[in-house]
């Protein structure tokens, strides 16, 4: 018997047991802490989730199919919420493979899977999410006026649709419910709503969606949303009327404090959790201490949305791209900073590209100490003593992207001013060569709710038995 | 008194790559309370700092964290050529000297 098979026949002699969820990481790939997660075990816990994604990372992983998170510390995690999971028979899921959760990013955290099941010896049955969209169905939404925006990107087109490197949708819990039907032991799903890890098991045992949902969207972040925040393994145990949260390091409370404005976090609204399904009101929510280190949630009501949708995520290709990096601490330098690299950016596009030909590049600066970071719209009062200029380039090649990058560093290091004092070179280097390829550039393309009628179409379950 | 004296926290974040979210949290109901009336604090002053149109700016009070939420739509989408924090972690910098 699977371990989500044993869990179902569990809850089908007693549903009103509670429920006990493991959150042990909001971004796997990075490092779970050992101690809490050994903690967590020994709870006996009836299922072990673990996000592994996000668009914070920005759109090049979605893009190019790669982690963001290092191979070898990806491998380790993994390996020990598969050898923990299989060791006790509790049901792993986890959502967002490989940081992006396209077809690239699956099958490396699958093969990493079959990997470590093979050094260990583990034989189970696994279910895997696939999300990258079909082409031609969202082409089809966009010509029927079924894709809409959310904010400062234009109205998809087919065109765009098909440019996509790579094009994926959040499944739901409705995908991760259709993969709780095939009775595994691991679930491996591609881009996610980090809810649908955990909302799964306890909607389809029966549990509330509103507080279920609710409790998902604290526990994916793992123990952040304690006091101290951290990235530990954290509890909830889920009744009907609510559940209750507890970090599984000592050293960490959930008080109701912490984590009532955990809701905060990162969402535009802290009052609903919005879903594919509907969205769970959560500003009726209750939290209370039972005591120093743990907190119940009660409260939430769920909405069923009128018109099903799937959040799409998509990242075209712009080029590859390269960076200088430099800094200076001549007063006189730094006072005409942003006059100099424009006059560079016209020598350099004159040099590499001839004069009056448009440049087939893109190379922007910023200038940290001044306003890299935010765009302040006064310079400061005092100048700066130093300040660090990043020189960014994508061109069609990666050769072409270092060749503008090294014309801009030397006529930046030489270039003249009234004024000048330090004429044998405007700018420090820290090492060298200043100038480095920094692999391709990409840009999110689609960021846009699709509606659907069916959710299923979309996001297919297939199963294998591993080892 | 500046924000940056009052509040425990000010901060900024992506809410997905066509977002930024600022959390003010305060320590007390008198503070909280103090900001939510803050002219400073309205949407008007707040779409002047980030150059976007005032009536996208979406300011939220959630008295239960004694907190407030101020969303409002990035330039362009995170992580374009050129953009200046990716993650949004730290849009929140002019927010620190208004006065409240």
């Amino acid at each position: 018997m699977s371990a989500v098979a044993r869990l179902r026949a569990r809850f089908a002699a007693n549903p009103d047991q509670p429920l006990k969820l493991i959150g042990a990481t909001g971004q796997l790939g990075y490092g779970v802490p050992k101690p809490a997660f050994t903690t967590a075990l020994a709870r006996k816990p009836d299922m072990i989730g673990a996000d592994m994604g996000s668009t914070d990372i920005g759109p090049t992983f979605l893009g190019s199919g790669q982690m963001a998170t290092a191979g070898e510390q990806t491998r380790r995690d993994l390996e020990k919420l598969l050898v923990g999971a299989r060791t006790h028979d509790i049901p792993l899921i986890i959502g967002s493979a490989g940081s992006s959760g396209a077809a690239a990013h699956l099958d490396a955290t699958l093969a990493m899977i079959r990997d470590i099941a093979a050094e260990h010896g583990l034989s189970f049955k696994l279910a895997v999410i696939r999300s990258d969209m079909d082409r031609d169905s969202v082409s089809a939404a966009v010509d029927a006026g079924r894709v809409r925006g959310m904010g400062v990107l234009p109205d998809l087109t087919v065109e765009e649709v098909h440019a996509s490197s790579n094009l994926v949708g959040q499944a739901g819990t409705e995908a991760f419910i259709r993969a709780l039907e095939t009775e595994p032991d691991v679930i491996i799903a591609g881009r996610a709503c980090d809810t649908g890890i955990y909302a799964c098991i306890p909607e389809w045992l029966g549990f509330p969606t509103g507080l279920t949902v609710h409790m998902a969207k604290i526990v994916e972040c793992a123990s952040l949303c304690c006091l101290p925040g951290g990235r530990d393994p954290i509890l909830a145990v889920l009744d009907k009327q609510g559940f209750v949260l507890e970090s599984m390091n000592p050293a960490r409370a959930a008080t109701p404090m912490s984590v009532a404005a955990h809701s905060l976090y990162e969402q535009a609204d802290p009052h609903r959790i919005t879903e594919p399904e509907g969205a769970a009101l959560v500003d009726i929510a209750t939290y209370s201490a039972v005591d120093d280190r743990r907190t119940r949630v009660e409260g939430a009501r769920w909405e069923p949305a009128e018109q099903l949708t799937i959040k799409l995520e998509g990242a075209r290709y712009l080029g590859e791209r390269a960076v200088l990096l430099a800094g200076s601490a001549d007063p006189r330098f730094i006072q005409n900073v942003k006059t100099l690299l424009e006059e560079v950016k016209g020598v350099v596009q004159d040099l590499v590209c001839g004069t009056g030909v448009e440049p087939d590049y893109d190379l922007t600066f910023r200038t940290y100490g001044l306003d890299a970071v935010f765009p302040w719209p006064e310079p400061p009062v005092t100048p700066p003593r130093e300040i660090f200029i990043l020189g960014e380039v994508i061109a069609p090649t990666t050769d072409r992207a270092l060749a503008v990058t090294k014309s801009t560093k030397q006529y930046l290091l030489h270039h003249g001013f009234p004024g000048r004092l330090s004429t044998s070179g405007n700018i420090a280097f820290p090492f060298t060569p200043p100038e480095l390829a920094a692999g391709p550039a990409y840009r999110f393309n689609a960021y846009h709710l699709m509606e659907v009628d069916d959710l299923a179409a979309h996001f297919p379950v297939t199963t294998e038995q591993v080892g | 008194m500046r924000l940056m004296d009052m509040a425990r926290v000010v901060r900024s974040k992506n809410a997905g790559p066509l977002h930024l979210t600022f959390d003010i949290m305060l320590e007390t109901k008198v503070d909280y309370e103090r900001c939510l009336a803050a002219p400073s604090l309205r949407a008007e002053p707040i779409a002047n700092i980030y150059s976007v149109s005032a009536n996208a700016v979406v300011i939220t009070p959630y008295p239960t964290a004694l907190a407030i939420k101020i969303t409002l739509p990035r330039h362009e989408a995170a992580g374009v050529p050129g953009d200046r924090d990716v993650y949004g972690a730290q849009q929140h910098a002019p927010l620190l000297e208004i006065e409240v």
